[in-house]
């Protein structure tokens, strides 16, 4: 019986195993946002501000009986970010048109495949999708998706009006001067920032003897290390542990390459260069191997030091909920994590700080292969992310249906109640999100979504001020366009994770660049992106 | 004995000098029978494997057939410094878990392979992670392997140690990836290796005891000889297994940090799901055939003598 005991160990291992698995941890594992899969952050939950109806029930006239609209969309389910207001808005539409609303869920990974494999083989399965702003080069250069320029004036469909989205967001909707995506999400990043921890005499004093000049939000990338620098160790949320100067979102697949594109803006992008950042217009050779950018990729594995090891293998979700439980001191992320913050569960609501991305005081021009140093922050605007809108498939059987629904969506009502939202994902764009003096909306639409006031007027500052920054960050539309960021999202995590120098990685990423480019067709890529630019 | 039927055969031949055995309707009965499984093999074997090197064939925009472009994807294979980074990776994945795998499965099964109280219920305990989802299996890792505060660094951290970088230290990622499918698929060589167990005479075993065998000369001289046909084969099934291994290493680190996790599966995909480069990835998943066949066929003959020994 004795050596029989022995057996009983390693399944006292396993149920360990098990238990331990069960047992969980304080780490939430939900995934995401409005820019990528999912489920919002679990930190927070949903709250019940729910968008009116504008639409009138058409009775025994219905104009699509009979039509069914199928939607695809990212999986988050019914009260998830993107795919919640769909779902809110199925029984207004259906009871207005008479048609029929098929939602169909995919998982991230699989919508843009599932919707390519319907699109080359013509089936026509899927009448729209709730599409991710870099797919246009693939959607348009392979013409699967129709301009809605047709419909859009059409006084039998919903009106919006796309005068309204503000300049830097408003040029995702269209492509070689044609309209594709309907008004929905508008994202972009945006610097957030522990307000109450700023605004504490105990650090100014501190921060003013250590670093020699006051403590206030970031304005540069330097001063954005400083700040990082000083917050990092220090128990900032009372647990009596020592919490985090910035947090990130670096997991492989887990968008790093976003965080790089709005960081390395202002060191690549200038007065004299607005738009060269990725290729040559001239001959489609790959330009994020610059000086410009190398540097860029060297301040951020710096500033990763301020932060806590694990976020090289953080995806989205992990980085917010890091933010949202008071543990870290900055981050530069999205729109959903200021209304995120707002929410039930949140830890720094009334805490929450938010302005443009930080600047540089010197950029590389690529144009004339020279640094120039610069008074004020070069500071750039930026549209990084999905920007997940509807767009309209060629092959639909019901594209007066599916606009109908998109419009309905896009109305000026519902997307009100949407972008105050922190739970369906929608970011503000629109002039009717903003503030006065900067647009028309209402303090009493962020109140009713729950919003500290202070924490709503830097929210919508900080956006306008990005929207309509004088230089916007040049979004990449080109067929291929997730390969290429493929390639630069890898190369980033190798280089924070310290497998090689950022020099190194970013001439591999070149390389890379420039075979996609060579298989897909050098002339063919060029032509698309200098159409993507309004070039040609 | 069917007198009648061959007597009938006798007088087709003699009828007929063209008939053959296999013109008869005896025979054509036995191809009714044997026709579905060669359907099946047809449609969901060759077919798929005849497309798929069709497929290599040609380069691909939008997902869409572009032209011919011969063996060009085949000569894409040895200079594409991403796929041989992934074949290492892989390699090293197999080596690592198949090993680990095979000794511990075996172990167990030796451990278990006799009376105990409760034995049915451990057999059952421990092959439970068999039964559940890889993909599943990897989310509930990145809990487990949380760097901060989870259950395994924190029971690290309360034996006196230090945290470890599971996840984002790419030697570390891989040797995580492992763990898991280790966790997964030992109760599978357990599983199996104790049906063996449980299979042999236990005549040989008296006689031995007769003869005053102790436990090593009995496991040296008649267990591990017996088994040994078994085990090569569950190395075999283990090891095609894990050369195609995919769910675990995306559902936990997605190939990173960088690319210290992307196994040849998860390049394939990316390559042909995310890039929509069909014609490379078919080229990409013949080469993996090619590799595993050569595994395969190694066995097998390995296998087959040692039939023809016994």
């Amino acid at each position: 019986m004795r050596r029989a005991k022995h057996i009983y160990f390693p399944f006292l291992l396993l149920v360990a195993f098990f238990l331990a698995a069960c047992g969980g941890s304080e780490q939430q594992t939900g995934q995401k946002s409005g820019v990528d899969e999912g489920a919002a952050a679990e930190a927070v939950k949903a709250g019940s501000y729910r968008a009116p109806k504008v639409a009138e029930p058409c009775g025994n006239d219905c104009p699509y009986e009979g039509d069914t609209v199928t939607v695809t969309v990212n999986t988050a389910g019914k009260e998830g970010p993107i795919s919640g207001p769909l779902y809110e808005v199925r029984e207004e539409f259906e009871a207005a048109t008479g048609a029929k609303l098929e939602i169909v869920e995919l998982p991230f990974a699989e919508h843009f495949p599932k919707l390519m494999n319907d699109l080359t083989s013509q089936t026509g399965q899927y009448d729209a999708s709730i599409a991710g702003a870099w797919w246009l080069g693939d959607l348009v250069g392979g013409d699967f998706i129709v301009p809605y320029d047709k419909y859009y004036d059409d006084p039998s469909f919903p009106q919006w009006d796309d005068g309204e989205v503000l300049s830097g967001p408003r040029d995702l909707l269209s492509y070689g001067g044609e309209k594709y995506m309907i008004a929905n999400d508008h994202d972009g990043q945006v610097m957030y920032y522990r307000r109450d921890l700023l605004e504490d005499p105990k650090h100014q004093k501190a921060f003013q003897e250590k670093y020699g000049y006051e403590l206030r939000p970031p304005q540069t990338w330097d001063e954005f290390g400083d700040v990082a620098e000083y917050f990092n160790g220090k128990d900032i949320n009372g647990d009596g542990q020592g919490d985090s100067g910035l947090t990130m979102h670096l997991k492989v697949g887990g968008q790093g390459m976003f965080h790089f594109m709005s960081f390395s803006a202002p060191y690549v992008i200038g007065p004299e260069n607005p738009s060269l950042y990725w290729f040559d217009p001239e001959n489609m050779d790959p330009l994020i191997d610059s000086p410009g950018h190398v540097r860029a990729l060297k301040k951020l594995v710096e500033l990763t030091e301020y932060g806590p090891d694990a976020m090289t293998a953080w995806s989205l979700g992990e980085s917010w909920d890091h933010f949202l439980r008071g543990e870290a001191a900055l981050t530069f992320t999205w729109g959903d994590l200021g209304a995120l913050a707002q929410q039930q569960g949140s830890q720094v609501k009334g805490k929450i700080g938010a302005a443009p991305i930080p600047g540089t005081k010197k950029y590389y021009n690529i144009d004339t292969g020279e640094w120039v140093q610069t008074d004020q922050p070069n500071v750039v605007g930026n549209t990084t992310g999905g920007s997940w809108a509807g767009v309209i498939s060629k092959f639909s059987d019901a594209p007066e249906a599916t606009y109908y629904l998109l419009a309905l969506m896009a109305t000026k009502e519902k997307s009100t109640v949407y972008a105050a939202r922190g739970w369906d994902g929608v970011d503000p764009g629109r002039s009717f999100h903003f503030l006065p003096p900067d647009g028309s909306g209402s303090m009493g639409n962020y109140n009713k979504a729950g919003w500290n006031e202070r924490d709503a007027e830097e929210y919508t500052t900080a956006y306008f001020d990005s929207f309509n920054a004088e230089q916007q960050f040049p979004y990449l539309r080109v067929p291929a366009t997730f390969e290429y960021w493929t390639a630069l999202d890898i190369s980033l995590s190798e280089a924070v994770t310290g497998q090689a120098e950022p020099e190194e990685v970013l001439k591999t990423t070149a390389e890379e660049f420039d075979s996609i480019t060579e298989r897909l067709g050098r002339e063919e890529q060029l032509e698309i992106y200098r159409t993507s630019l309004n070039l040609d | 004995m069917d007198r009648a039927g061959d007597d009938r055969r006798s007088r087709e031949y003699e009828t007929n000098p063209k008939a053959t055995p296999s013109n008869t309707r005896a025979d054509r009965t036995k191809f009714l029978f044997i026709g579905p499984a060669v359907v099946w093999i047809l449609a969901f074997t060759l077919f798929p494997l005849l497309y798929a090197l069709y497929t290599s064939l040609y380069s691909f925009r939008y997902g869409q057939r572009l032209g011919f472009v011969g063996l060009e994807n085949f000569a894409r294979l040895f200079t594409d410094s991403n796929l041989l980074s992934s074949l290492r990776i892989t390699l090293t994945f197999v080596v690592g878990t198949v090993t680990v795998e095979m000794v511990l499965g075996v172990a167990l099964a030796l451990l278990l392979n006799r009376e105990i109280r409760g034995s049915n219920v451990i057999r059952g305990v421990a092959t439970l992670p068999l039964f559940a989802t890889p993909v599943a299996v990897g989310y509930l890792a990145i809990t487990l392997y949380y760097e901060r505060n989870g259950p395994l660094n924190s029971l690290i951290r309360a034996l006196g140690g230090e945290n470890i970088p599971w996840l984002s230290d790419p030697s570390w990622a891989l040797v995580a990836v492992i763990l898991v499918d280790i966790w997964q698929w030992t109760p599978f060589v357990f599983l199996i290796t104790l049906a063996g167990l449980q299979s042999l005479p236990s005549e040989l075993y008296d006689a031995a005891r007769v003869d005053g065998a102790s436990a090593t000369q009995n496991f040296r001289f008649l267990t591990f000889p017996l088994l040994t046909p078994l085990l090569w084969l569950i190395l075999l099934l283990r090891m095609v297994e894990s050369f195609r291994v995919f769910d675990i290493p995306v559902s936990l680190t997605l190939g990173g940090p960088g690319r210290a996790t992307e196994v040849y599966s998860l390049y394939t995909y990316r390559t042909a799901l995310r890039f929509f480069d069909h014609g490379y990835a078919a080229a990409q998943g013949i080469l993996l055939l090619v590799i595993v066949m050569f595994i395969v066929t190694l066995i097998f003959t390995r296998v087959r003598g040692l039939y023809e020994e016994r």
